[in-house]
């Protein structure tokens, strides 16, 4: 209910300040605390028990949205903004799709997306559109070296990353969409903004017949938390916006993925929720693509 | 092992330099630390009801859900600084003359979400107002007269 | 400029009036258990068994107790002296049950997942809690149970080993008294049965869920040698809670004062119970000699409190082709959880449930048996709708049942078999004194044009889309009286109410029951407004201290606009009375209390208008100068009225909703919802529309969001407020209240009690609903909760057979 004894709490400026801090204390002492709205849960619970928390909210490296080159989001910068940002290319609306939806307005103020994606929550928005919009993750290592990861390589499983205790994560950024891509997300909870039962994201790149010619899907709020479905992107390569043949998309998706039952619902229940849910997505995605300017 | 923090936290335009441990949690330094109770704690770890908003620099954040420290150097307002000389706000009058209150004890951190969202939609619809009240959980009125509060205070606000 | 300002000088009595709580309310000066400090106080923390059933070999509290900071850790075996066990006289029911007998902290073992075992009391609430984590329990498991039927089988484990089996408590509502007289009427039963057109059979069930209010439990005991003890309890019937802190600790009737703080986050009837953490509370401060504070986590809360229905009803009905509905049996088996909560003990739910299973409607023959079962789980609660929202919700399915049966409009089942001859007695002896179903139904049915629906439904249909309509009535105890709830509750039902008037005019009102949130104070403000001709803004209310008001059985029950405002009302009538015969003898006139109008702020002498005196002046007479006084008259003006109604009040309503079920993902919207209400005269209907839109709400959350989840082992894996879920804005519909009233007979002022039953209603219309647009498919939902998924399983398998 409260927190445990938190020794230490800094709040440093720069992210070469972070990795002093990170250098003085011993593998797992030291927490790293973004927009906190998990974090606090964990730390509140004492599942977490952090002798030091380092705030990052004053490190201006970390924040904001960069729409020049692609698409770049710092690592703290909180849903409201990316929610209220409305320059997000149609190729990368996903981000936005699931950033206006997380939680409640409140928690929309607070967490950011850097802080979702290192937590990894087996039941997760970011994650998922992250992995489904094939985003790039830019870690500051030990060294002060900059690595960057692409999506695939990042998410190991629920509430594991490849940022590693001693890392920062910088920012996640996508390259200038390349003809006409386009991208959604949508969720399914118990209630309204709740979090994800299955959340589906899918994103899309058409040629100048508005033939789909690269696809990747992801899915939220399965047991092994938010994954790529590669079959699904594959399914999709040769869609022409037919919505008969959205079916056998949602079909090999549902093939390549185990569906848990749990108190939320059951597994033949989360198969309908894809075959829902992926219809409405694909259709979206490929709508923006379509009026996406090349 | 310091354990403690010095902090300077302006609450309602007063500023509070204060030792704090650490681990304190903002909504503990607000009711418990300088005494205003207007804010109310209705979870335990997971911060869902919302009883505890309260705005950081103006938003709407969950008290219950940050620690004290991180808001040093930060304004917060709560519940009691919403009137002013001239008397309630529009919101405030709206849930007296709407009825959006029963117990009262969500009402501190709806309005505190409220008078965030009418200033970001000072029009909102129906449907707004419902989305955007998803993080107070209310357990006596059943939102119906909540949301008509929150229509009438807009009304009020974009005469 | 406040509201109440505006609407000055209009009748009080049925006047929207805008409440008098808010001001405080709206700008963070409320008083709630936790906002209420005392010099030195410590904070408790309670440590609860992580099992559900298992034995206590020992307890370490030598840890927890060196942290510093840490002012005392007790165990039930510190209570043993002190203490004396549960229950106490004033805590039982007069109801034949096997009451367990346990301690406040368990000492042998725990009975469910969440028992309190030990305490931890600290100078700092974090430092409590870090010292919880440091007791050291050493536990056997036993064998759990937690499926009801399972605890009545022949050979499970044996829970409360102070008795042979898991049944606590088992009753036959039909008949009569003998068994003879029960067999006699269980075999009549069969004979309508093997005559009836159309019988319907199902086993309907209704999982565990209840209310939560916002504002967790709280107590603040504070012990001096001089006063004894002061305790600060969220509860909704502080004397109760008195007397039971007298018995429990044995403490001199002068010594022990309650009070139940101005403020209270809701209750719902979830406060209402006499709770073990209230008496270790007090042990302890009255042991430290200091102040001590425990508020209940959300999480304490969850694994403790406001956990009610999870009942399974077997239900049949008989009816007749022409749709008259004859008879019903009903096998209830409810879930108990251990039995450990004072007064209400569990069953005393179930018992109402099954009282009111005829609910509004006219049978010929029941025969009505209901079983409860001990299991390892947290004591249900008193959740509003008290026991009934299993039961109606089993009735009103079972009727549209039976309408799909006869191919008839569910609508017209339900007004043929209506009650219309009131004051009737159910088949389950339960009496409803006075009330228009009819013109309560037909209010109702004016809100929709029902065979326009009909062809929209149909042409819906043609396009794949799912509309239906679906209704549900609902009766309830406006209060009780004692004829009632001295043998169910071993309580007296009246209601109570000191009025005082101040030398310059204001009124204080004293009550004994405690508001959490219902608009007391402003309502008991219009009914004074209405008696003396002033402003509402000039009566102060006070209730929930057992100190200064008059004894009360609490805020339960829909008590207050049928006892505690008649209370109110007649002790403004015996102070009028005085004023009224003294003004004569100043005004030199003969004449009496009808003789003169209490007005504008003014008596006045009818007779003659010009003998007249302000309110103010009239009293300020009598209480401040009570010199050429009437004979036998002395000054002063207050008078502390007990009311009891001649006859057991009750109040009707009826609910109608309109459904659109999405097939391919079982989700539905709440396309309407709209009631009908037979309440009585409303004093402020304001906050009645708001009573009843909440209530609504807290049916539709509890039939569709909320469910108690506990595995195997009893492990409760809902305890916190992401996973067990209360609806949001964003998932509930408008609510449309509307009203058809019949002014109570009983009451001085027509009113009744309104609001405790009334989520009851919910889950029968909206699932009538679904099954209702659903009908091409033959879906009869008989389980909650209703969720999407179980639905649209439903709708797969329907689709699969056909």
């Amino acid at each position: 209910m409260f927190p445990a004894e938190i020794e230490h709490y800094f709040r440093p400026q720069s992210v070469g300040e972070i990795h002093k801090l990170l250098a003085n204390y011993p593998e797992g002492d030291a927490t790293l605390i973004a927009g906190g709205q998990s974090l606090m849960q964990a730390i509140k619970s004492r599942m977490l028990r952090p002798v030091c928390l380092i705030d990052l909210q004053d490190v201006a490296d970390l924040q904001g949205i960069d729409n020049a080159n692609g698409l770049t989001i710092g690592a703290m910068t909180r849903y409201a903004v990316i929610a209220g940002y409305d320059e997000i290319p149609v190729a990368y609306a996903a981000i936005r799709d699931a950033a206006s939806h997380v939680g409640d307005r409140q928690v929309r103020n607070r967490g950011t997306i850097g802080g979702s994606v290192c937590w990894n929550y087996v039941a997760s928005c970011m994650p998922t559109v992250v992995l489904g919009t094939n985003g790039c993750l830019r870690i500051s290592g030990a060294d002060g070296e900059v690595r960057e990861v692409a999506a695939d390589d990042f998410f190991f499983g629920p509430f594991e990353t490849a940022c590693g205790e001693d890392e920062i994560l910088l920012s996640v950024s996508w390259p200038t969409p390349s003809g006409k891509s386009g991208s959604a997300y949508k969720k399914w909870g118990l209630a309204t903004d709740a979090l994800p039962v299955v959340g589906m994201c899918v994103s899309l790149s058409l040629d100048g017949g508005n033939i789909c010619n690269d696809a990747r899907v992801a899915i939220a709020g399965l047991a092994d938390g938010g994954q790529l479905v590669t079959a699904g992107g594959a399914a999709l390569l040769g869609f022409d916006g037919n919505p008969e043949a959205i079916g056998p998309v949602t079909a090999a998706v549902i093939d390549s993925v185990e569906c848990q039952s749990d108190h939320w619902a059951s597994a033949v229940y989360r198969e309908q929720l894809i075959r829902n849910l992926g219809a409405e997505v694909i259709e979206r995605a490929y709508q923006r693509a379509t009026a996406a300017q090349p | 092992m310091s354990r403690t923090n010095e902090v300077s936290i302006t609450v309602n335009g007063e500023r509070y330099d204060e030792t704090i441990p650490n681990r304190m949690l903002l909504v503990d330094f607000i009711r418990e630390h300088i005494g205003l109770t207007g804010t109310h704690v209705g979870c335990t770890y997971e911060g869902a009801c919302g009883a505890c908003t309260v705005h950081l620099d103006g938003a709407a954040v969950k008290s219950c859900l940050m620690l004290a420290v991180q808001a040093d150097g930060h304004d917060v307002t709560t519940v009691e600084g919403l009137a002013n000389d001239d008397g309630l706000s529009p919101l405030q009058q709206a849930f007296n003359d709407q009825h959006g209150l029963q117990c009262g004890y969500c009402t501190a951190g709806i309005l505190m979400n409220m008078t965030d969202f009418l200033r970001e939609h000072p029009d909102p619809s129906e449907d707004e107002i419902r989305r955007a009240l998803i993080g107070n959980l209310c357990r006596c009125t059943g939102y119906v007269h909540i949301v008509r509060a929150v229509k009438a205070a807009a009304a009020v606000g974009t005469k | 400029m406040a509201s109440s300002e505006q609407v000055a000088e209009k009748p009080w009595l049925g006047a929207r009036m805008a409440r008098k709580e808010d001001l405080r309310l709206v700008t963070g000066k409320g008083q709630y258990i936790g906002d209420i400090v005392l010099p030195r106080m410590a904070h408790a923390v309670f440590v609860r068994s992580d099992y559900a059933h298992a034995r206590i070999r020992s307890i370490d509290t030598a840890a927890a107790l060196a942290v510093p900071g840490v002012i005392a850790v007790i165990t039930g075996q510190d209570l043993v002296d002190d203490v004396r066990t549960m229950p106490q006289p004033v805590l039982l029911p007069n109801l034949p049950a096997k009451y367990p007998t346990f301690s406040a902290l368990a000492i042998d073992k725990v009975k469910f997942h969440g028992t309190p075992v030990a305490l931890v009391i600290a100078r700092h609430k974090y430092i409590a809690e870090d010292a919880s984590e440091l007791v050291e329990v050493d536990y056997e498991e036993l064998p759990v149970v937690t499926d009801p039927e399972a605890a009545l089988e022949a050979g499970a484990p044996v829970i409360n080993e102070d008795h042979d089996d898991n049944e606590i408590f088992a009753m036959t509502f039909t008949g009569g008294e003998t068994e003879q007289e029960q067999i006699a009427n269980a075999k009549a039963v069969d004979e309508v049965f093997a005559n009836a057109d159309v019988t319907i059979k199902k086993r309907f069930r209704v999982h565990r869920t209840g209310l939560t209010p916002m504002e967790p439990r709280g107590v603040l005991c504070d012990w001096s040698e001089a006063d004894g003890l002061t305790a600060w309890i969220t509860t909704q019937r502080p004397h109760i809670d008195r007397l039971a802190l007298i018995d429990l600790l044995d403490i001199p009737a002068d010594k022990v004062r309650v009070i139940a703080p101005r403020d209270q986050g809701g209750g719902f009837g979830v406060k209402a119970p006499f709770f073990r953490e209230n008496v270790v509370i007090a042990h302890v401060a009255r042991k430290l000699r200091r102040p001590v504070r425990w508020v209940e986590s959300r999480h304490e809360s969850l694994m403790n409190v406001g956990q009610e229905r999870d009942q399974i009803n077997d239900l049949e009905i008989a009816a007749s082709n022409d749709g008259t509905l004859l008879a019903f049996r009903n096998h209830g088996v409810a879930d108990n959880g251990t039995g450990e909560t004072g007064v209400y003990w569990g069953f005393v739910m179930p018992f109402l449930g099954a009282v009111e299973l005829p609910n509004t409607y006219t049978w010929q023959k029941a025969d009505v048996h209901l079983r409860v079962a001990v299991t390892n789980k947290a004591c249900i609660t008193p959740s509003r709708a008290f026991g009934h929202f299993p039961t109606r919700f089993a009735i009103e399915r079972a009727i549209d049942m039976v309408a799909h049966k006869l191919g008839m409009e569910p609508a017209e089942v339900r007004r043929k078999n209506l009650i219309t001859e009131l004051p009737y007695t159910s088949v389950t002896g339960e009496f409803y004194d006075s009330g228009d179903l009819i013109k309560l139904w037909d209010n109702l049915m004016a809100q929709v044009d029902l065979k326009e629906f009909r062809t929209e439904q149909a042409a819906a249909r043609e396009e794949g889309r799912y509309i239906g309509i679906g209704y549900a009535t609902g009766v309830e105890l406006s209060g009780m009286a004692s004829e009632v709830l001295v043998p169910m509750e071993n309580q007296p039902g009246y209601g109570a109410a000191t009025v005082r008037i101040d030398p310059r005019g204001a009124v204080l009102v004293f009550g004994g029951d405690a508001p959490q949130g219902q608009g007391h104070e402003t309502s008991v403000s219009q009914v004074v407004a209405n008696a003396f001709g002033t402003n509402p803004k000039d009566t102060v209310t006070v209730e929930g201290d057992t100190g200064t008001t008059p004894f009360g059985s609490g805020t339960i029950g829909a008590r207050g606009a049928s006892y505690f405002m008649s209370a109110v009302h007649n002790a403004c009538v015996e102070i009028k009375q005085k004023i009224c015969r003294i003004l004569a003898h100043d005004f030199g006139v003969e004449g009496s209390y009808e003789d003169f109008e209490f007005a504008n702020s003014e008596v006045v002498y009818l007779a003659d208008p010009s003998l007249r005196k302000t309110f103010r002046q009239a009293v300020e007479r009598i209480i401040m100068h009570p010199i050429n006084m009437p004979v036998g008259e002395v000054g002063g003006l207050e008078a502390t009225v007990y009311f009891e109604a001649p006859e057991q009040m009750v109040c009707f309503n009826a609910d109608l909703c309109i459904v659109e079920v999405d097939i391919n993902s079982g989700e539905f919207d709440i396309l309407k919802w709209v009631s009908s209400e037979d309440v009585g005269n409303v004093i402020n209907p304001l906050i009645v529309d708001g009573q009843m839109q909440g209530a609504i709400v807290q049916g539709l959350s509890n039939t569709i969001f909320e469910e108690f989840i506990y595995d195997e082992q009893g492990q409760q894996l809902t305890a916190d407020f992401e996973n067990y879920k209360i609806a949001n804005a964003a998932d509930t519909p408008n609510i449309d209240i509307t009203y058809a009233s019949t002014p109570c007979p009983h009451t001085p002022l027509g009113t009744r009690g309104i609001g405790e039953g009334r989520p009851a209603s919910v889950p029968g219309a909206l699932t009538n609903a679904i099954c209702d647009a659903l009908i091409p498919f033959g879906i009869e939902i008989t389980e909650l909760p209703l969720r999407p998924d179980t639905l649209w399983e439903k709708l797969q398998a329907a689709r699969g057979d056909r």
